[in-house]
């Protein structure tokens, strides 16, 4: 059984879908599967850019769910258009919003990301990762993935990390 | 403060404003930018269609050269900021062409 799963875990990393990278889980999240709640509703400003006309499954994106909040920073999933996952950035404070829409495929080997650089130069990364995902890292300092989402401050370098317990996958932030 | 405000938006009215991007099928070192009649602008879009995954990068610069609004991100994105500065609305398509964000082409 051990050996087993061992195996699994190895294929799996290896990439049963013919693809050199390793992949962790199958691009499910499970986030999105929860009861809605009101404070899921995205901000109508959000709504209102022709991002979402474009972007989104629904006009009003329907499914969208809160992911996490920290401080004025607030991280939305929506489900997108012809089998795209969204993650959606809202910070009251700066007021400012922004998004991302990628396939669905992309969580296998990776995250749906954004960074943003500060005015000291750094990045704030926040990234929309799959079900399996436990942990994104960069510069040494780790973040826990919670409901499928990781914010990384004052990230320093051009690359992070995601990874599960037993598999870890590089992503460059830069060309 | 609204004084403030107003003065320094008359004295950077005029200016350049650029918008710049790079996406993943240009080489490293390249880029692309865009210089279409200023406006206030709080808004830039990229878009590659449904079946997007590239890495892009979307900045402004100011006449002064100051980088701001600077976003790396996968796949289509967007970045909406207050209009503190005067500049111009973007959008950027796979094709390399520009657009003024409503003019966004949905397929190509």
């Amino acid at each position: 059984m051990l050996v087993a799963a061992a195996v699994a875990g190895l294929l799996t990393q290896l990439g049963l879908g013919g693809s050199d990278k390793v992949q962790i889980g199958n691009g499910s999240v499970s986030a999105l599967a929860q009861a809605a709640q009101a404070a899921d509703t995205l901000p109508q400003s959000v709504l209102d850019y022709p991002f979402a006309e474009r972007n989104f499954a629904s006009p009003n994106g329907g499914g969208s769910r809160l992911l996490q909040e920290q401080g004025s920073l607030r991280l939305y999933a929506v489900p997108g258009k012809g089998g795209m996952l969204c993650l959606i950035e809202v910070d009251s404070a700066a007021n400012t919003a922004g998004g991302a829409c990628a396939d669905r495929s992309v969580l296998r080997t990776g995250s749906i990301y954004m960074a943003d650089r500060q005015e000291d130069g750094s990045r704030l990364v926040v990234g929309l990762v799959g079900d399996g995902h436990t942990y994104a890292e960069a510069d040494g300092r780790r973040a826990t993935v919670e409901n499928n989402a990781f914010v990384l401050n004052q990230v320093e370098g051009g690359d992070f990390t995601v990874g599960s317990p037993t598999a870890s996958q590089h992503v460059d932030i830069e060309g | 403060m609204v004084v403030l405000f107003a003065l320094t938006f008359a004295s950077t009215a005029g200016a350049e404003y650029r918008i710049y991007w790079w996406q993943q099928n240009m080489a490293p070192n390249a880029q692309g930018y865009d210089r279409l009649t200023a406006h206030n602008h709080i808004y830039n879009e990229l878009y590659f269609g449904p079946n997007a995954g590239w890495r892009s990068e979307v900045w402004e610069v100011t006449p002064a050269g100051y980088r701001h609004f600077d976003k790396w991100c996968v796949g289509n994105c967007f970045y909406a900021h207050p209009g503190y500065y005067y500049t111009y609305s973007y959008c950027s398509n796979r094709d390399g062409s520009t657009h003024f964000v409503y003019q966004c082409k949905d397929q190509w």
